[in-house]
């Protein structure tokens, strides 16, 4: 029995579609008005979508059938454990779009507002779509609006090197995408409908065999190319270097995160099949998060430029989540889902802290900003707090993602990787201590510095309210367990457990 | 808290406060002296009569206890099973009556020994903190009062070792610190050793271990408080800081180092022979013979070190080391007459090289220097200080009817008693290097013709320090034509070894 | 006997209120010392209004939060947490004044004061930490929160000891985390139990990480050897932040939880079976000797008494390692002995460097004329690492010797002996100079209208904490004072299973 919000599934996608096609109607007059519009939108948007949870915490998931159509025919919206992510999502949209509005003073001519933020509503129906849609293709459809309208977004908002760094991230998505449809192509072939759940079925009769092998492969590598995990990162830090600030929240926050939340599709989808050997996969997956882990440590070391160091930050961070995925334990994948999460959170809460620092000052290296945490207190503050996070030390959000994992290899009696978890984050804090010096303990070099002034409320509230909440998780760790721990209980047979 | 009655040899314990008061009324002038308002007459005034009246109260409890009464005082309550408290009985008694007798004669002298200066109020603080603490020693009850104020006292007394300052005090006093450190970790390895093989600690006459434990751990323990103990009694080879820490301290605390502190480390082996292990049990142990043989190298090689010293002070502190030898050769030799001399020896030392020490001090003070070839013909500008002390020498030699023959003639006695030939040799050699080491003093005092020294100040002493030094002299012919008497010395001495070896 | 109760979690919130407060308020001095004062002293009157109840074995807990069934942040006052946090939160009345006093006219005192308070909250939360997963969340929260203390001063130097002071603290860290996750692995639960949560069925291999990982994440924080080499280096930082990490809070949050490992994670019987308290009790015995040697060869005052800190914790490691009654009440009685006496310590040399300028022992000749209450409080504070009777030290030297004799290991006694001998052999000079060495250069004389020798912000707290030596010396056995608690929780440590809370 679904209630009456079941209802409204479709809605949360198709509101900020069509709110992305009439912004530029709306703004016309007044180009900033799309800031607002856009904002408005996505509000309503986040209301729906707790709703939506609600309902999947009373009652359970629940589907709609568009249009009326059943299934293989139609196309079929499913609200599960793991669609929950919609809410946060639409959660730091909303918080994140304010601060875009005076952020983007600096960055564009108001002329290219509409057109931003047009593309960010595209962004996030998209990434809502893809977390709700029950059918293959549509998973495939969804995937592209959000990289293309990514891929705008850093091209839109960003200058300079912008041609070149879209370029190449087009290029590496388009090599993905062609990856999916390909996949996509190869279950329909085989089991004869695009429906995930007609396909789950279909996999469970037809069993194992190379071309579902195959097609399990092209879908992991096309996911991992999103995900930005090693080797297949290098897009990244380009289209961080140049996107502006709310966008590189977007990015490392969310858009990454559809390349884990479709590998977890995936891993629903071939549930069925179940006898899969993933044994070498999931081996593959571990070292690579480890090497990921390491690697991005390691190059955000040596980084200067605070936005190039966020960047490197991520990709460690992806690595902690593809860890987890691989350790295959019940802990190591709930703390890999929680992660999912948490990181949004704390990377949202860290690119715009930087962002406000940037805005203010004009500089975006370390040695420039020396002492800033005197001039702008509540941003530093925002910062130190997200980097205490990403480190993961308690009591922020970051440890207990952490926490889980490590426990969860351990589980997994893969004791070394849970070392190597727990140290590799110490050493991303080399560079956080550094920076933590340069804002609170050393003078500054510059005028703008030294008498920058805090950011405006629009800008600073998002930044305290975020900073807030890795607090806030931190201690009650608990809240994004309520919905992985069953969805991830649920697929355990899928691992073997 | 357990009682003590019958444990003392049948002699009644009560409980009274006058153990504290005496060990608390030094401090009463230690508060005085350091009060920066007093005028220099109410402070003397203020360390005297904490003294005196100390001195009377040690005397009361020695008629108590000579009645047969044993005052008791529980103080702390430092873990679970075990209290600081205060006990007196014969032994602490004598040492404690001593200890006040001999601090007040230093206390009056030290008045016109020690320099008007920024430092004479730390000398007398120290010193009553010291005395008090020493009373303390005195009249502890159990193995732990016993450390507590033994380790005090050996802290405070470092400051009026050093206190001129020199840097030979200086030295002596670093000397001095590192050996009491090290004895006194001794001491402690020893009694927690005994705490943890017998649960208690309290002092039993005859002793409270019991022999079917390790005896390993026994013969560690007794190692332990010998070694520890015989740091500060100048056992040989442990000696080493005496030497130097008699000659540079002031005089009159040489006096008391000499009198009652080196002794403290007698006492203690005294009081663990006795009355922790149990002349039985230190039998059964077979130590008794190394320790008799220690006791008796400490003896000799005192005596004969001091024949070559130059220095006075330096002569009369080997002079110590060799007399508190015979303390721990008494104990060795096990024997109630042996140890009743050897306590006897202990009270007629103290004011004996006490005597001595005054008046060397006084030499020094009339500048006469401190070598023995500076006082030639001192005797002739000093009578009354030569006379005091040849009566000390003579009495150090065992001349009759002095205190010294009296001590000397107990322990004659005992060891015949108990076989010891070679005590008995022991004590004839001592007597006669005494008389090596100290006669040669009293020739050049009186008959040798005057040297250089002639022409500085030749009057004698002042009476303020004149007096104390004439009334330890005079002591040694009380002492020893009264020794019979009750409540003398040799009446409590015969009182302990009752309970020591007479009532088990 | 457990009783649920809102003042464990309280009294850590409560601090971190106020800390709140001071950040936001701090701008005011009136409202900043209030704060900082109201913090210091809510703590203690919550501690001390649970203290008749711990004495008669009750027990006061507060879940919190859970994560799943097992985990989650906890609070309970049992009667070893209550002996901690009675220490700590004593001091920290002491030590904010004294904080007050020095800073006065120093910078970024907001800050200061602000993380000051916070350490003050966290210490209270490790203290009634239910849990490994609640103690290592505020473990951790102490080291962040020490960091702005450490590099106060913002100069090079500071940074650097800052740095290295992190490195250490956060790489012991990760094996504290590591090791408490491999617990809640093996033993599925976290919660401390006090005959121990794990057992042999684990293996003694994962037994054997465990143990070590968990005592090197404590241990570097405790500055077991090789662990130490932080402490000496942030001895850079202001005195009163000396004082709190050498006395207090730092370093004691580590002893503290080297021996909650030891007593109630793995218990006395399943390390006497595994025999793994062995070679911790050896390298707290090197330690302890090691260390003391080092302090004789330092000039500087306060690296002097960095390492003879490291030498001291290493006693309450020792007490704890020898797994026996009597150590530990040695080990839990040290905690409160070691802070008191260094405490006064850390306080007199800051009040000479305030007063003087030194910083040196070789530059202290004769400063007992000038200071004299100062001195004498640094005295009885010697006096006390060596072990004479009467000061709190000689307690802790009685009980840690008769537990080696219990677990017949008497070369520890020796151990003790020549620490005792070696504390002798660099605090005695340290007062020979000051009393008996006339001064080099006249000293700066008192300040028109200041009749004591130093401000009385600065010496108040250092005759308490010395008078306090001498009490906690006299006072083993009197009820209601620290040492009829660490009985308590002696107690608890050593019976057998399934008997009581």
């Amino acid at each position: 029995m679904t209630g009456p919000w079941a209802e409204a599934l479709p809605w949360v996608i198709v509101l900020p579609l069509v709110g992305a096609a009439l912004t530029p109607a709306v703004a016309v007059r007044h180009p900033r008005v799309a800031g607002f519009w856009a904002w408005g939108v996505l509000l309503v948007t986040a209301v729906l979508a707790s709703g939506l949870v609600a309902e999947l915490l009373a009652r359970g998931p629940f589907s709609y059938e568009l249009g009326g159509w059943a299934a293989s025919y139609g196309i079929e919206l499913r609200f599960d454990h793991f669609s929950a992510w919609v809410l946060p999502l639409a959660v730091l949209f909303v918080v994140i779009v304010p601060f875009s509005w005076r952020y983007l003073d600096h960055v564009m001519p108001d002329e290219r507002r509409p057109p931003f933020y047009a593309l960010l509503l595209l962004n996030a129906g998209g990434m809502i779509g893809f977390c709700v849609t029950g059918d293959l293709f549509n998973l495939f459809v969804f995937t592209e609006v959000v990289s293309l309208s990514s891929y705008a977004l850093v091209a839109v908002g960003g200058r300079g090197l912008a041609a070149f760094a879209a370029l190449k991230y087009l290029f590496i998505g388009a090599v993905s995408s062609l990856l999916m449809l390909f996949a996509t192509a190869q279950l329909f072939v085989l089991t004869g409908s695009l429906n995930m759940a007609d396909v789950s079925l279909g996999l469970g009769e037809i069993g194992s065999g190379t071309a579902v092998m195959v097609a399990f492969a092209a879908f992991a590598v096309s996911f991992m190319v999103k995900a930005a995990m090693f080797p297949v990162h290098v897009w990244l830090p380009d289209a961080h270097a140049i996107a502006p600030s709310p966008v590189s929240a977007v990015l490392s926050g969310m858009v990454v995160k559809v390349g884990i939340v479709g590998m977890l599709r995936i891993y629903q989808i071939y549930f069925g099949a179940e006898v899969l050997e993933l044994g070498a996969f999931n081996l593959a997956l571990v070292w690579l998060g480890a090497v990921s882990i390491v690697m991005g440590a390691f190059f955000a070391i040596f980084q200067d430029d605070i936005k190039l160091m966020l960047a490197y930050s991520t990709i460690s961070n992806i690595g902690y989540i593809v860890l987890g995925l691989g350790l295959a334990s019940p802990y190591a994948v709930i703390g890999a889902s929680v992660h999912v999460f948490n990181h949004a959170l704390i990377k949202a809460t860290l690119f715009l802290a930087a962002g406000s620092i940037i805005h203010q000052t004009g500089f975006r290296t370390l040695s420039d900003l020396r002492g800033i945490a005197r001039t702008m207190p509540q941003t530093s503050a925002a910062m130190a707090i997200g980097a205490v996070s990403i480190v993961g030390l308690p009591p922020t959000a970051g440890f207990v993602c952490k926490w889980y994992i490590a426990l969860g290899a351990f589980e997994a009696n893969q004791a070394p990787f849970g070392f190597a978890l727990v140290f590799g984050a110490l050493f991303i804090f080399i560079y956080y201590i550094r920076m933590l010096n340069a804002f609170y303990f050393q003078k500054p070099v510059h005028d703008e510095v030294a008498q920058a002034s805090e950011t405006p409320w629009s800008m600073r509230g998002p930044v305290v309210l975020l900073a807030s909440l890795c607090l806030i998780l931190g201690v009650l760790g608990g809240i994004p367990l309520n919905f992985v721990e069953p969805a991830v209980l649920d697929l355990l047979p899928f691992w073997g457990q | 808290m357990t009682s003590a009655v019958g444990l003392v040899g049948g002699l009644g314990v009560v409980s009274s406060w006058w153990p504290g008061v005496a060990v608390a009324l030094p401090l009463v002038g230690v508060v005085a002296v350091s009060v920066g308002r007093l005028s220099e007459r109410w402070r003397v005034v203020a360390l005297v009569a904490p003294a005196v009246a100390a001195l009377a109260v040690a005397l009361a409890i020695v008629g108590d206890v000579v009645a047969g009464r044993l005052p008791e005082l529980f103080v702390l309550h430092m873990t679970p099973t075990l209290w600081m408290v205060l006990r007196v009985d014969a032994p602490g008694a004598l040492y404690g009556a001593t200890v006040a007798a001999l601090g007040l004669l230093a206390l009056v002298f030290s008045f016109g020994y020690v320099h008007r200066g920024p430092r004479w109020s730390r000398y007398f603080a120290f010193l009553m903190a010291s005395l008090s603490c020493t009373l303390g020693v005195a009249y502890a009850g159990n193995l732990l009062t016993f450390l507590i104020f033994y380790e005090a006292f050996s802290v405070l007394t470092y400051a009026l070792v050093v206190h001129e300052q020199t840097p030979e005090a200086i030295r002596a006093g670093a000397k001095y610190i590192a050996y009491i450190l090290v004895g006194g970790s001794l001491v402690l390895a020893g009694i927690l050793l005994t705490y943890f093989l017998a649960g208690d600690l309290t002092f039993v006459a005859g002793g409270f271990l019991a022999a079917d434990v390790s005896r390993g751990q026994l013969l560690a323990a007794f190692w332990c408080f010998v070694a520890g103990f015989g740091v500060k009694a100048a056992l040989v080879p442990l000696h080493g800081w005496v030497p130097d820490a008699h000659p540079a301290a002031p005089a009159p605390f040489s006096a008391v180092l000499s009198g009652v502190m080196v002794a403290a480390g007698a006492f203690g082996i005294m009081r663990v022979a006795l009355d922790v292990f149990g002349a039985d049990l230190v039998r059964a142990l077979g130590v008794a013979s190394w320790l008799t043989a220690i006791a008796a190298v400490t003896v000799l090689v005192g005596a004969l070190l001091a024949i070559g010293q130059d220095d006075l002070k330096r002569r009369l502190a080997y002079s110590t080391i060799s007399q508190m030898g015979y303390l721990t050769l008494a104990v060795s030799l096990l024997g109630s007459g042996v140890m009743a001399g050897a306590l006897v020896h202990l009270v007629h030392h103290a004011f004996l090289k006490g005597t001595l020490f005054f008046c060397a001090g006084l030499w020094i003070h009339a500048g006469g220097g401190r070598r023995v070839g500076e006082l030639r013909g001192i005797g002739a500008r000093m009578p009354l200080t030569a006379a005091a002390f040849t009566l000390a020498v003579l009495g150090m030699i065992g001349v009759p009817p002095l205190s010294g023959f009296v001590s000397k003639w107990w322990l004659g006695v005992g060891m015949l008693e108990v076989d010891a030939g070679i005590g008995l040799a022991v004590l004839l050699a001592g007597a006669l290097l005494a008389a090596a080491y100290l006669l040669p003093v009293v020739y050049v005092v009186y008959f040798a013709p005057a040297g250089p020294t002639a022409g500085r100040s030749g009057r004698e002493a002042p009476a303020t320090m004149l007096a104390p030094t004439l009334v330890a002299a005079a002591l040694t012919i009380v002492f020893g034509l009264g020794s019979h008497y009750g409540g003398f010395p040799l009446d409590l001495a015969q009182l302990a070894v009752a309970a020591w070896f007479g009532g088990g | 006997m457990e009783v649920v109760d809102v003042r464990p979690i309280l009294a850590p919130f409560v601090s971190f209120l106020c800390a709140g407060l001071v950040f936001g308020f701090g701008r005011s001095i009136f409202w900043r010392r209030f704060f900082t004062f109201l913090a210091a002293f809510i703590k203690m009157a919550l501690v001390l209004s649970m203290l008749p109840g711990t004495l008669q074995g009750v027990v006061y807990v507060y879940q919190f939060v859970e994560f799943t069934p097992g985990i989650g942040i906890g609070f309970r006052a049992d009667a070893y947490g209550m002996f901690f946090s009675l220490v700590s939160s004593t001091l920290w009345v002491f030590t904010t004044i004294y904080a007050i006093g020095y800073m006065q006219g120093d910078r970024d005192r907001v800050r200061f004061f602000g993380f000051f308070a916070l350490c003050v909250s966290t210490t209270v939360g490790v203290a009634f930490a239910e849990n490994l997963l609640t103690f290592f969340l505020f473990y951790e929260t102490l080291t962040i929160c020490t960091y702005p203390l450490v590099v106060h001063a913002e100069t090079r130097e500071a940074l650097r000891a800052g740095r290295i002071y992190l490195t250490y603290t956060l790489i012991g860290g990760g094996f504290a985390l590591v090791g408490a996750v491999m617990t809640l692995n093996a033993a599925g639960t976290l919660t401390f139990a006090a005959p121990g949560i794990l057992g042999l069925e684990s293996g003694v291999g994962t037994l054997a990480v465990i143990f070590l990982c968990l005592i090197i994440g404590f241990g570097v924080k405790a500055a077991v050897m090789p662990l130490h080499g932080w402490l000496p280096i942030a001895m850079v930082a202001p005195t009163p932040v000396s004082a709190l990490l050498h006395a207090v809070a730092v370093v004691k949050v580590g002893a503290f939880g080297v021996t909650r490992v030891i007593y109630n994670v793995f218990g006395v019987e399943l390390l006497q079976q595994l025999g793994f308290a062995t070679p911790l009790a050896l390298l707290a015995g090197f330690t302890i000797v090691a260390a003391s040697t080092i302090a004789l060869t330092q000039d500087h005052l306060k690296r002097r008494l960095a390492y003879s800190t490291i030498s001291q914790l290493s006693y309450i490691v020792l007490g704890a390692a020898l797994l026996t009654p009597l150590a530990a009440t040695a080990a839990v009685l040290h905690i409160a002995n070691q802070a008191f006496a260094k405490i006064t310590m850390f306080f007199v040399v800051g009040a000479i460097t305030r007063t003087t300028g030194k910083k040196y022992v070789s530059e202290i000749d004769g400063i007992g004329a000038r200071m004299p209450w100062s001195m004498a409080a640094f005295t009885i504070a010697s006096l006390s690492f060596v072990g004479v009777p009467l000061t709190a030290g000689f307690i802790t030297k009685w009980y840690l010797a008769l537990g080696a004799l219990e677990a017949d290991a008497w070369w520890f006694v020796l151990v003790l002996i020549a620490s005792s001998l070696l504390n002798a052999g660099y605090f005695f000079p340290i007062l020979h100079r000051a009393y008996f060495r006339p001064a080099k250069e006249p000293w700066p004389p008192l300040e028109p209208g200041r009749h004591f020798e130093t401000p009385k912000t600065l010496l108040i707290p250092i005759v308490i904490c010395a008078a306090y030596v001498l009490l906690l010396g006299v006072t083993a056995e009197v009820p209601g004072m620290p040492g009829s608690v660490a009985q308590v929780a002696v107690e608890s440590f050593f019976a057998p299973r399934g008997v009581g809370p």
